[in-house]
């Protein structure tokens, strides 16, 4: 394995507004060569800061989406046994039937390990799968190789790739797989950070705006009963519809009313109980 | 370096490990550390590996390195006083009763052990007390940090509830298993629900089945002809009922979020519903019973294969599960009694169980246990329980 004798580091991206902790955290990983656990509420940036890491790094980004019914094996490497049985039919491809590492493909995990350059691996909503799945990912992760059995090869990591892990859950992940990781819960960003978020997006935003939104957002995070709390993204998206509106009235948004909240709230559940809550009418 | 500080979070109930703080001091020695103040981030995302434990992490932390007392008195020296305590009231027995309000006879029945334990909670309440705090029963369940993984848990002194007394709930102590070794039983718990499940081929055929496509295109002649299975899918559902009302349930306040947790991460298909004591007319999706019921009757609606799981203690006076309008509501009208809906219930889902959080040992001192009994199987909320209720409920006929 090739480590890096002079280890790049993290120092935030174009769009994404990187607090000095998290900075730190992200730097030590490297430098550790450990996986980073990320946990916090949706909307937080957790998939984001691996987007911005491979920016601030250069590096080429590999997303593995997990899903509930995902096998290990499909993340690592695949191998493709219709083709082979099409081209011994056939026999009119130009891949050689016998050999059987033609019809292996890599999975996401796998096109990291023999990727010529170090990679940024995102592995997103690990919760998602079961419990045996993620320690199992984890030993390969932590030994940087794995065999294909058909072939009886082991493919080991050429450049350990920085690993970024992101979960949901409201419960812990099982204690071996956590021993493997370090860990960082991304809070909620306060209205100060908030605001800096906002300066990345809309860098032309005027202040009495920003103010009403932010303040309309905060307040909204805060009515009971809400299923999908809106988040940064919710946010930005109702600045940006606020912004094409063309009733939209900087003024009538300070005294309470609030429009687009349909951009904001994405269950009808949320939205007609904010609606309730905000004493409005559905626009 | 820095031993004291990782004994002092292991102190406090944060599981830390050595092989963390080995990590660390090989941070510290790359030299990616140059100062407090990093050292205070990268230390807690190396060491500690969840949110819950964030403040006592930081807690710790301003104890080490600013000096800063705990808050709090730990658990050790709570059992320290507890001890001294005990061997004051060894010396002079009537004195400590009195102080506790007991019975002098019947301190006398309790091991030394027990009465430990009961002095710890008393001092405990005690605290609560001088805070100014007049609720503080289930504190334990809600408290989001642990304090060396024991919860004082769901103790009743403020106020009997029926004939149970604060002091039985804290003598039995029944939980201290759960609260002492929670990981250990919370993963067996996991793996007693983890029978509840039934693979079966769902979906569209999209995985291909080689050995049956050789043998297929064999027979064609070497035509190729490829044949598809579906995938095994766990398609259990299961709707489970808790009851999060009332005094009665908040010492099994603890033991049922636990189960939940486990239920969650489980099923495929999983719905939670609220109600308080027994059930009416509708149950509640979210734990207040305020905002989002759900009649009854759209239960039927439910694939019939569907498990359904009851927790609750079933616990009651007569005319609640009898009357026809027996609810404890004002406002909340019905026409049938709790009764009838528990047998339409248990007419609709042929799998359904009981989970009660009390012994069993005791369902004969209530009588409306034993009616709920017969219209529902009922198995204790133990382990052994559990494991015999996921038995029944995977019956096949």
């Amino acid at each position: 394995m090739n480590s890096i004798n002079e280890p790049a580091r993290f120092q935030g991206a174009a769009k994404y507004v990187l607090d000095e902790e998290l900075a730190k955290i992200v730097n030590v990983s490297i430098v550790l060569e450990m996986p980073l656990l990320l946990k916090g509420e949706p909307g937080t940036g957790k998939t984001m800061l691996a987007y911005a890491i491979a920016e601030s790094l250069a590096m080429p980004l590999i997303v593995l989406n997990v899903k509930s019914s995902m096998k290990l094996l499909d993340a690592l490497y695949q191998y493709d046994t219709l083709t082979r049985l099409n081209d011994s039919r056939f026999g009119d491809s130009k891949r050689e039937v016998s050999n059987i590492e033609e019809y292996i493909r890599m999975g996401k995990i796998g096109q990291a390990f023999v990727s010529d350059c170090r990679t940024v691996l995102l592995i997103d909503e690990i919760d998602k799968a079961d419990t045996d799945f993620q320690d199992d990912m984890l030993d390969i992760l932590d030994q940087m190789q794995f065999d294909i059995i058909e072939i009886d090869r082991t493919v080991t990591a050429r450049h350990r790739p920085v690993i970024i892990i992101t979960s949901n859950a409201k419960k812990d992940l099982s204690d071996p797989f956590l021993g493997r990781c370090n860990f960082h819960h991304i809070a909620f960003p306060d209205p100060e950070m908030m605001r800096m978020i906002l300066n990345v997006h809309f860098p032309k935003l005027s202040e009495g705006l920003a103010k009403a939104c932010l303040a309309a957002f905060y307040r909204l995070r805060e009515f009971r009963g809400i299923e999908k709390k809106p988040a940064t993204r919710e946010l930005i998206n109702w600045i940006r519809a606020l912004q094409a509106d063309p009733d939209f009235d900087l003024r009538s948004l300070e005294k309470g009313n609030l429009p687009c909240l349909g951009v904001l709230f994405k269950k009808s559940v949320d939205l007609d109980l904010a609606i309730q809550q905000t004493g409005g009418s559905r626009r | 370096m820095f031993v004291d500080f990782f004994y002092s979070l292991r102190e406090r109930g944060v599981p830390v490990t050595p092989t963390s703080f080995l990590r660390l001091q090989k941070a510290l020695a790359l030299g990616v550390i140059d100062s407090v103040d990093d050292f205070y981030t990268a230390a807690r995302s190396i060491l500690v590996k969840s949110e819950r434990y964030f403040d006592t992490y930081d807690q710790v932390f301003a104890r080490h390195f600013r000096g800063e007392p705990f808050e709090e008195i730990s658990d050790i020296e709570w059992i320290d006083i507890a001890k001294s305590l005990l061997e004051e009231w060894l010396k002079r027995p009537k004195g400590l009763a009195e102080a506790f309000g007991l019975d002098e006879k019947q301190l006398a029945r309790y091991t030394p052990e027990e009465l430990i334990q009961y002095l710890l909670d008393r001092l405990k309440d005690q605290r609560g007390a001088h805070h100014g705090g007049t609720r503080w029963i289930g504190t334990g369940g809600t408290s989001p940090v642990g304090h060396s993984g024991h919860h004082p848990g769901g103790l009743r002194v403020g106020g009997a509830s029926r004939n149970k007394s604060a002091v039985k709930v804290a003598m039995e102590r029944r939980y201290r298993d759960y609260n002492q070794e929670g990981p250990l039983t919370e993963l067996q718990m996991g793996e007693a629900l983890k029978r509840l499940r039934r693979m079966i081929p769902h979906g569209p055929r999209d995985v291909v089945n080689v050995a049956k496509t050789i043998t297929e295109t064999m027979r064609n002649g070497g035509e190729i002809s490829i044949v598809f299975d579906r995938r095994l899918t766990d398609r259990l559902k299961v709707i489970l009922l808790i009851d999060n009302g009332g005094w009665s349930m908040d010492p099994y306040v603890d033991i049922v979020q636990t189960l939940f947790n486990y239920a969650r991460s489980q099923f495929k298909d999983l719905k939670i519903y609220y109600f308080h004591n027994t059930i009416y007319g509708r149950v509640w999706s979210d734990p207040q019973r305020h905002l989002r019921p759900e009649a009854i009757e759209e239960f039927a609606r439910r694939n019939p294969d569907t498990r359904l799981i009851i927790v609750g203690d079933a616990s009651m006076a007569p005319y609640e599960l009898m009357g026809a309008n027996g609810s404890l509501y004002v406002g909340q009208k019905d026409s049938r009694s709790s009764e009838a809906r528990l047998k339409f219930l248990a007419r609709l889902f042929r799998h359904a169980v009981w989970l009660n959080p009390q012994t069993e040992a005791d369902w004969h001192y209530t009588w409306t246990v034993e009616a709920i009994g017969k219209i529902f199987p009922m198995f204790e909320l133990t382990l052994d329980g559990l494991e015999r209720a996921v038995r029944h409920l995977m019956k096949k006929n």
